[in-house]
């Protein structure tokens, strides 16, 4: 195992230490004193395991392909953004646009996510065992978003065929957002999910709202004014 | 579009709020090097009125400050009279009338500007990092309360000591505030309290939340009050941090387009644009998460 | 759904009479396209959607009311053919471990492939590569036959992060974050259903045949502060070793171009309102945005007002139609220039072949700017496999080399008319301009006059 202490170094000097580790061939590492600078973890292409032993800022983990990431603390904005594939994990909460973009792979909030979470997510996993905060999954076009306890305003706006599941009340639907039951399958996988990363969460999958796209916004042509008025 | 802090100290009134403060900024330092300030809220000096006035950008700053301390022997209780980098700093009495005071300086020199009034608020701020700012004014040996402060990255207006933050409301003693995003509204506004006979010191956008909020307290709302007015009446982006004599309050605009993060211990608050900067301002064991969507928070002593 | 473009053919009238022999008189404000814009609109409750940029007449200062000034007597001209005048091209210098070279000031600009066929983004890398020159992905991402035939790539990163992969960033010889384009700045992007594919809405992560409209923002930076701390994601992700280019439609270009450079960007894109685009409301590509000529004016005095000018490169877009254009914005501060839609039509758009198509659309050759449609009669702007395939990769590679040649013939040809052995020692001061407008924008003074006027 490696260990890297972020001292007084800047980001870039911290996560060339951590490329030159995996380069050694550590599959394990951990960063101490993380002190929440940005940028941490960018570009992390190997199925190697990290560990930020407090809190991060921006991007942390963004453009990843590979690898198992854990946040002792918080998380700035854009955690995991356009990640292809991994695992990322924050004990904190997390900032704005978390998991923004992905196109694979897990992000799992044990805190609160705040605005945008899963913004254009691609695909992928996102889970939260607490809150989410306005405008969650906002043109979310593919993958699962799943929070266990509350969601925000304008929950799941403008979606395309991202499937969102809310284990406490929705704030709000956003334009073109319709709840439904979970089918069976879905709350199998809800349960099987939950106890894989958030054995805590306490929830079943069959209590979870199902939120998906009324698909009003999809084609132009097939408009009803009321939702357009929103949506432009 | 900068970066913002605030710290408030739950006991006492001697904690190191300029070391803190300017510990918080320079952690930001990157999204704003144009310029750098601070408000802070020291001990309280038996009902007196500290002042705070901008002699100028550049020039003969000695010179002018006479002007100032001849100009101010027409005010009685006027005292500790001392000049510091840009600024000449004096005490009044608590019964001064500090409109008639305000426009004795500001009509000697069309540069006089008071920055700061009130019976506990200092704000000192300049162009160039926070590092400068320590270099010319010691911030980091102000003891007090509570304060907020402010790193500039200029987008539409000049980068100059009035056009930097953070901003007194002019003319409400100890009101203060600090703002990042754009109020995209602000012309309008303006005009309409221009009408009215307010005076605009800047073009900063900035300048409108330190005169609506002035304008919502005369009106009776508490600070919490006017923070949730902001929401309904001021368009654009914003985090922005508010502080009066005793009070310290923040606000999220409505689609949560400017980052703030918080967080509260049994000893202190803090808020700022990034973790980082209270991170590395604040040691110990503490969770610090993003303020939601138009919240609204005021602390008070 | 209804296409429609704001134009008509009004009735051919040989003399302006109506059948009964009435003189024929239009509003000046309701004019026949404005009657029809109106009437569409009645009919279906839309706002009209249509390709291409600006197409309203009305008149502003554009590279046409500027001249050059060659030599005579108080300057020398350098022969041409055998006086050599250098057109080569270095971007990225101020912080990239490896700034790109390229051979010509003129590079392809970043389209869509969505907006475009397979063959129209292949035959423009390729016929880059043949001319010393870069190509641009677009948004929707990477095709790997794009990194195959290009020499130089640079790799746009858009607010919709279609197709977005690491990988194949950190194949390209530069990133360029994209806030918006000329076209319709402060708005996303737009491709209607019939072009959303099943290979479309693969690469795009979408369902096929939606109509797909773009974010406006970037989902993870919302602000020219956040923005550096993206920057600097870009360089970590890339190894701090290529170049940064940040892009913007041209707005408030002074506030723009200034924060742009205090964010850290190598290269600055400024995209003018005379920009095209596969698909958008047409409104945003009338009416916002400010001209090219403005936008290069604005752009080098925010550098210059910043101290940047020299060490942040400057790249210039916006409805560049020849060699002329470049060379003018060359002069007025671009450091290289993008083409779209010249390079398009270098290309065949708007070429008379397959007419009866055209008409199908409701138009004709030299009048087409029908791309939304996915119905290109030359298989440019289209994902039907029929259409596609008349266009010819190898064909419309040799015409964009060509026409990226005779650009560059015609810059040096200018330089060399102003006496410079190197393109990029073009001036303002080789220039007079032919209106009031284009002296105030430029700072150029009025041919006849020895006046800057409103300076």
């Amino acid at each position: 195992m490696a260990e890297i202490v972020c001292g007084s170094r800047d980001t870039r000097e911290i996560n060339a230490e951590i490329k030159q580790a995996i380069a050694a061939g550590d599959r394990d590492i951990v960063v101490k004193d993380p002190g929440a600078r940005h940028n941490l973890g960018v570009a992390v292409l190997a199925p190697v395991r990290i560990r930020f032993a407090g809190s991060v800022g921006y991007y942390c983990a963004g453009l990843s392909d590979g690898p198992h990431i854990e946040i002792d603390e918080s998380a700035g904005w854009g955690l995991a953004e356009s990640m292809l594939s991994g695992e990322i994990v924050v004990r904190g909460s997390a900032g704005n646009g978390a998991a923004a973009a992905i196109r694979g792979g897990t992000v799992v909030i044990y805190g609160d996510a705040a605005a945008r979470l899963g913004v254009s997510m691609k695909g992928g996993t996102v889970l939260v065992a607490g809150n989410c905060g306005y405008m969650a999954a906002f043109m979310g076009q593919k993958g699962t978003l799943v929070v266990c306890g509350n969601a925000g305003d304008a929950f799941a706006d403008s979606m395309y065929e991202t499937v969102c599941f809310v284990g406490g009340r929705v704030g709000g639907l956003g334009t073109d957002a319709v709840v439904e039951s979970p089918s069976q399958e879905d709350a199998a996988w809800l349960d099987a999910t939950l106890a894989q990363y958030l054995p805590k969460a306490n929830k079943r999958g069959q209590d979870f709202k199902k939120i998906v796209a009324g698909r009003k916004l999809w084609n132009f042509d097939k408009r009803e004014w009321k939702v357009w008025q929103e949506a432009l | 579009m900068c970066g913002i802090v605030g710290f408030f100290a739950k006991d006492g009134g001697q904690a190191e709020i300029g070391r803190t403060i300017l510990g918080m900024l320079r952690a930001l330092g990157c999204r704003g090097p144009d310029s750098a300030g601070v408000a802070l809220y020291g001990a309280p000096d038996d009902g007196r009125f500290v002042v705070r006035v901008k002699l100028g950008d550049d020039g003969d700053l000695g010179s002018r400050a006479h002007q100032i301390s001849s100009r101010l022997e027409s005010f009685s209780g006027v005292s500790h009279f001392s000049t510091i980098g840009a600024y000449a700093r004096f005490l009044v009495g608590g019964e001064t009338d500090l409109k008639r005071l305000t426009e004795a300086i500001e009509s000697l020199d069309k540069d006089f500007e008071v920055v700061s009034m009130g019976h506990r608020l200092e704000i000192v701020k300049q162009t160039g990092s926070p590092d400068n700012l320590e270099k010319t004014y010691c911030v980091s040996r102000m003891k007090g309360t509570h304060g907020i402060g402010h790193t500039r990255l200029s987008t539409e207006s000049r980068v100059d000591l009035s056009h930097s933050q953070p901003f007194w409301s002019h003319g409400s003693p100890d009101l203060a505030i600090v703002h990042n995003g754009h109020i995209t509204n602000y012309h309008q506004l303006r005009r309409r309290y221009e009408q009215h006979g307010v005076r605009f010191y800047t073009e900063n956008d900035s300048e409108v939340v330190a005169i609506y909020l002035a304008e919502q307290i005369s009106k009776g709302a508490s600070l919490h009050e006017a923070l949730e007015c902001m929401l309904r009446d001021l368009d654009g982006s914003y985090s922005c941090l508010a502080a009066t004599e005793r009070e310290l309050g923040f606000v999220k605009d409505t689609f949560a387009l400017k980052p703030l993060v918080m967080t509260e211990t049994d000893e202190f608050v803090a808020v700022a644009t990034e973790e980082i900067a209270i991170r590395s301002a604040l040691p110990g064991q503490y969770s610090v998460r993003e303020a939601q969507v138009r919240e609204v928070r005021v602390w008070q002593k | 759904m209804r296409s429609g473009d704001g134009e008509i053919n009004t009735p051919a009238q040989s003399d302006g009479h109506a059948a009964n022999g009435d003189l024929l008189q239009s509003s000046g404000t309701f004019k026949p396209a404005v009657i029809e814009d109106i009437q569409a609109k009645a009919a279906s409750g839309l706002y009209r959607i249509r390709g291409w940029g600006t197409l309203r007449e009305r008149r502003w200062a554009t590279f046409d009311d500027l001249t050059f000034l060659p030599c005579s007597l108080t300057r020398i001209p350098l022969e041409g053919y055998r006086e050599k005048c250098s057109t080569k091209t270095v971007l990225g210098t101020r912080f990239a471990k490896k700034p790109i070279e390229l051979d010509i000031p003129v590079m392809i600009t970043g389209m869509s492939w969505g907006a475009l066929s397979y063959n129209a983004k292949v035959a423009l890398a390729r016929g880059a590569r043949t001319a010393g020159s870069s190509n641009t992905t677009g948004d929707g991402g990477m095709l790997m036959a794009e990194r195959e035939n290009s020499r130089t790539l640079v790799y746009e990163v858009l607010p919709s992060r279609y197709g977005i992969n690491i990988h194949h960033m950190r194949m390209a010889d530069a990133i360029e974050l994209t806030i918006g384009q000329g076209a319709k700045p402060g708005t996303g992007g737009l491709l209607l259903g019939s072009k959303v594919s099943d290979v479309i809405a693969r690469q795009r992560d979408l369902p096929i045949g939606v109509d797909q409209r773009s974010p406006a923002r970037h989902p993870d930076f919302l602000g020219p502060d956040d923005m550096i701390i993206k920057v600097q994601e870009l360089r970590e992700a890339t190894d701090w070793q290529v170049p940064i280019f940040i892009k913007m439609g041209a707005s408030r270009v002074f506030d723009d171009v200034k924060l742009a450079a205090k964010a850290g960007a190598d290269v600055i894109v400024v995209d003018g309102m005379e920009g095209g685009t596969g698909a958008s409301p047409a409104i945003l590509q009338e009416h916002t945005g400010i001209p090219t000529l403005a936008a290069v004016c604005e752009a080098r005095a925010a550098l210059e007002d910043c101290g940047l000018y020299g060490e942040v490169q400057l790249i210039i877009a916006g409805g560049l139609r020849d060699g002329v254009d470049a060379a003018k914005a060359i002069a007025l501060g671009a450091d290289a220039v993008y083409i779209g839609t010249a390079a398009l039509i270098g290309l065949n758009c708007n070429r008379a072949l397959y007419v009866e198509d055209y008409h199908a659309l409701g138009t004709e050759p030299h009048h087409c700017h029908h791309c939304h449609t996915g119905r290109c009669p030359v298989g440019i702007t289209t994902q039907d496999p029929e259409l596609m395939k008349r266009l010819d990769i190898d064909e419309g590679a040799e015409r964009v080399a060509n026409l990226l040649r005779a650009m560059t013939l015609e810059i040096q040809m200018l330089a060399r008319a102003c006496g410079k052995s190197d393109v990029h020692h073009l001036e303002p001061e080789d220039m007079a301009a032919l209106s009031m407008e284009a002296s105030m924008i430029c700072g150029i003074p009025l041919a006849g006059t020895r006046k800057v006027f409103g300076r």
